[in-house]
Parts: C-alpha cells; structure tokens; sequence
C-alpha cells in the first residue's frame, strides 16, 4: 500500500506520534519563521509520498486558508505595536511588522496542523491503541476512543436515514429560521434517543463482560516495533526537551520570549 | 435499558482513591497556573513576533491539564456513563456539522458535553469535553490545545445540573452564558499565543476590530470571546436541556447522578426507582 521507502503507515504509531509532537514543539521553540518554513516544506514532501497524501493535503488546505487569511487580514492591517508603515488605509496600516507577525504565527500553524495530519493520515487507529493499551493506558479510555470513532460515520448515516424517514413523513425544510429550527428537533431528538438507548444496551452487554474489572486486559494482537524506533522515540524526546531548555534560558538570560 | 451502576463519584467525593484525587488537582491546578502564568508573563512587545514560550506554556500546560483530568476521572465513571462519553463526542461532532448545514449562524459544538454533564457530573461532563477535542483533533489539529477549555464547559454544565439550574428552565441559558465567560477567558491565551490571535475569518475580524482601537493581542482576543462564547454557550446549554427534557422520564433517571441530586424536576419514575435498586 506504501508508495516507498519515505511511507509512514509501516511505522509504529507511537513513533509517528512522537514524531508530530517533537516537530511541533520544536518549531514552536525555534520561534524563526525561515525554520517553520524549512520545516513546513519538509513536511509536504513527507506528506506527498504518502499514500493519502490528496485527503491530507485536502484537509490542511481546509483548515489552513481560512486561517492565514484571517491572519492576514488581523495583522496585516490591524497592529498597533508596528513601527514600519509600509501603507495607510485610513484606520488600518500595513506594518512590516505585523506581516512577520503573520508569517511566523501562520508558518508555525502550518507546521503543527500538517504534522498532525500526516499522524492522522497514515496512523491505524487499531494499532495505535493495542500500542497505547501494552504500555497501560486506561481500557476505558481505549474503548471511548475506539467507540467515537467507530460511531462517527455510523451516526451520520443514521442522521441521513432520519432525515430521509421524516421527509416521508412530511418534513419540509424552509428557508426560515423557525423551519430550520424545527428540522433541526425534529431529526436530533430522534438520534439522541436512539443512541442513548443504545448506550444502556452497550453498558449492560460490556458489564455482562467484565468491563469494569481492575485486572489489566490483554490484547489479541501486538503492534511491530523495533529498537531503532524505540530509540528514535527517545531522541525526539530529547530533543524536544533540549528545545524548550535552551527557549527558556534564552528568555530567562537574553530576554527573547 | 436500566443498568445496574455503582454511585457516580465525583471531583470532590471523599471515596475517590488518593492516587487518582492527586492526579484531578494537578490537573486542576496545571490548567490554573498555566493561564496566571499566561496572563502575568504575557510578552509586553509582540512586534519581535509571536511569543515562543507563552504558546510552549499554553499547548504544555493545558493539554497536560486535560491529560490528568481525563486519566484520573475515566476510571471512577460507572460503565454507563463511560458508554455515554463516545455518543457525546459524536453528538459534538455530527450536530455541529448539521446546525452549520441548516445555516443557523452558529457553530455549536458542545452539545454532547453539557448533554452527559447533566445526566453524569461534573467529571464525567469534564472528561468528555477534553477527550471530544483530542478525537476532533485527528481531523483537525487546531482544537488540540483548547481542550481545557472543552473540560472546563463540561465541568461546569456538570456543576449548574447538581445545582438544579436545569430544574427551571428559564435558568439555563444564563448557566450557558456563565460558563462561556469563564470558557472564552481560558480559551483566548490559546488563541493569542498558540495561533497569533485567531481561529478563524468570523473571529478575526472582530479581534481585528478591537486591535484598531489599540488594544493589546491577548485583551482584543478576550474581548472577542466575551462577545462571541457566552451566546454560543448560553444556546449550547438550552439545546442540550432540551434534549435531556426530551428523553423519556424512564432513561433520564436511570442515571444515579440525576436522581441523587434531582437535576430534573418531578418525581423519580417507577422504572427509574427499580434501576436505583438493581
């Protein structure tokens, strides 16, 4: 399924998630918009060779346009603290320095909206929890997990047929506020309650299980993992935390916050 | 439906082992400090650029906040509680997806939270606040570090339902406003310092309008989310009540937290009596 040598699917997931983690704590660390840059194009080619590599950058562009524009439009014409007026429009003036303001703040969110994709993207959500569950994450949490993201296309698939069910039934939805109102009640309250029901089934079914014992769980299958990666993990750790060390004693000694 | 389930503990509740008491008031008070720090240390001059260690103290401390939150609270929840959280963050999901589709001009995502905090507690809507945003931040990584704020949503829903505010309708929506005022409050050091100032074109602009007056990042981003987080949330909070009050009375009160502190007015059903016995 990988396209090659560079695909992250065939890596451990705690690694790919370290990974994401260390890329954007250390970007934001750095604080220098040239290495959000450096970082935020390493990252695209990362992401272009893998295998849903569109999706991912389909999803950063919906998350990211909106953002940078509204940054654009926050710091490019709207900073008091700017000292270098490159045009007055009015009320608003173009600063040089709310431009890099925008540059930096909007590369280091690049940087960590696409790091996490791309841990997104290419993570099996099953082996990442069978991961989290050996090094011994609750159970509980694992299964609130797992639960969410299983339901979630079911859940909009029930919203369709509601929908569809109350149509046959009559339901028309308007242009006003008040139908669209009423549309809304009349497909959420059917949903809530099917689900809650739904939830007491579950609860009695998993108790029947031992869900709520104390003993630690075992798992059918085991997560492939390997030493370079467990020391890979270990570096990104330290590096991470070398970043912040050396951020903190530049604001503590040199005054760069 | 009625399933047997011990007594739903909560933050405060004196049977909570020591371990997990520990781990909710680190959590508690990692939230706490990281946003005096935020706010005490706030960098006086942004031209140099965003703040690096006020947005390392922003993504650290209230994500590690939630982290405690979650890790202490999920063990002490009653399975049918735990089975609620996931239909929750769904809820948050799929609803807010559907009100935006309908054009309502809201984006209201926390439905789910303040519906398990009325009919769970106050931890059990905290806990679903923060783990709803870590699950929404595998589709969008932005929602990541407001997970505190998610947590705190929740907790308070949780707390105004023990107080009995959704006995009386007419009281919820100022519970929702309340709780969007203290919520917008921890929010917007996020926003300032983790994301410059915005999370999207509808809120930038008003940031933006409020920076043309003079004021500073973080005070315009305050101001903002006074505007925009207590209606939001004052909705939120009238929604999910009336979702609860649309349940059957019968499903309502098979949750211990709704008939030990009577969140919802009239008498305990007979079904609901039988559960509270099994």
């Amino acid at each position: 399924m990988s396209r090659g040598s560079l695909s992250l699917e065939r890596l451990n997931p705690l690694t790919t998630l370290t990974g994401a983690a260390a890329v954007a704590v250390i970007t934001t660390a750095a604080a220098q918009w040239a290495f959000s840059l450096t970082v935020l194009c390493g990252l695209l080619f990362l992401t272009l060779q893998q295998v849903r590599a569109a999706a991912a950058l389909r999803a950063a562009a919906a998350i990211l346009l909106p953002f940078w524009a509204a940054l654009l439009l926050l710091h490019g014409l709207f900073f008091p603290e700017g000292r270098t007026v490159l045009m007055a429009l009015g009320p608003a003036a173009v600063t040089r320095e709310g431009l890099l303001f925008a540059l930096d703040a909007g590369l280091r969110t690049g940087v960590f909206v696409l790091a996490f994709l791309l841990f997104s993207f290419t993570v099996r959500v099953p082996e990442l929890l069978t991961a989290l569950s050996a090094r011994g994450f609750p159970p509980r949490l694992v299964f609130v997990i797992v639960s969410a993201l299983t339901l979630l296309p079911a859940a909009a698939q029930r919203i369709a047929r509601i929908r569809a069910a109350q149509e046959a039934r009559g339901l028309v939805i308007g242009r006003s506020l008040a139908s669209r109102l009423l549309a809304a009640r009349l497909q959420a309250v059917p949903l809530v309650l099917s689900l809650v029901h739904e939830s007491g089934e579950r609860a009695q079914a998993l108790d029947a299980r031992g869900f709520s014992g104390r003993q630690r769980h075992s798992s059918l299958g085991a997560v492939p993992d390997s030493a370079p990666q467990w020391a890979a993990r270990r570096v990104l750790l330290v590096l991470c935390l070398a970043a912040v060390a050396v951020r903190v004693a530049l604001a503590l000694f040199g005054g760069r916050a | 439906m009625a399933s047997p389930s011990p007594q739903q503990p909560s933050l405060f509740l004196p049977e909570a082992p020591k371990r997990r008491r520990l781990l909710e008031i680190l959590g508690a008070a990692s939230i706490i400090a990281t946003y005096v720090v935020l706010v005490l240390t706030q960098p006086a001059d942004i031209a140099a650029g965003p703040g690096s260690l006020a947005a390392l103290a922003a993504l650290g401390g209230f994500l590690l906040g939630a982290v405690l939150l979650v890790v202490a609270v999920l063990p002490t929840l009653p399975t049918s509680t735990v089975v609620l959280i996931p239909i929750a963050m769904v809820l948050n999901i799929v609803l807010g997806q559907f009100v935006g589709s309908t054009l309502v001009p809201f984006y209201l995502d926390a439905i789910g939270t303040v519906l398990v905090a009325v009919l769970a507690g106050p931890a059990a809507g905290a806990a679903t606040g923060a783990l709803s945003t870590i699950v929404w931040s595998l589709f969008n990584p932005t929602v990541l570090p407001f997970a505190a704020g998610a947590a705190l949503i929740g907790w308070l829903a949780g707390l105004a339902a023990r107080a009995g505010v959704f006995r009386r309708f007419y009281l919820v929506p100022f519970a929702g406003f309340f709780a969007g005022v203290l919520g917008g409050v921890v929010s917007a050091p996020i926003a300032a310092f983790v994301f410059g100032g915005t999370s999207g074109l509808a809120t930038g602009a008003i940031v933006s309008a409020f920076r043309a007056m003079g004021d500073s990042l973080l005070a315009a981003i305050t101001k903002q989310a006074l505007i925009s987080d207590p209606a939001d949330k004052a909705i939120v909070f009238t929604v999910a009540a009336l979702l609860v009050y649309a349940l059957p009375r019968r499903t309502a009160f098979q949750f211990p937290f709704v008939r030990r502190h009577r969140v919802l007015a009239g008498r305990v059903p007979a079904g609901g009596e039988t559960a509270v016995k099994a």
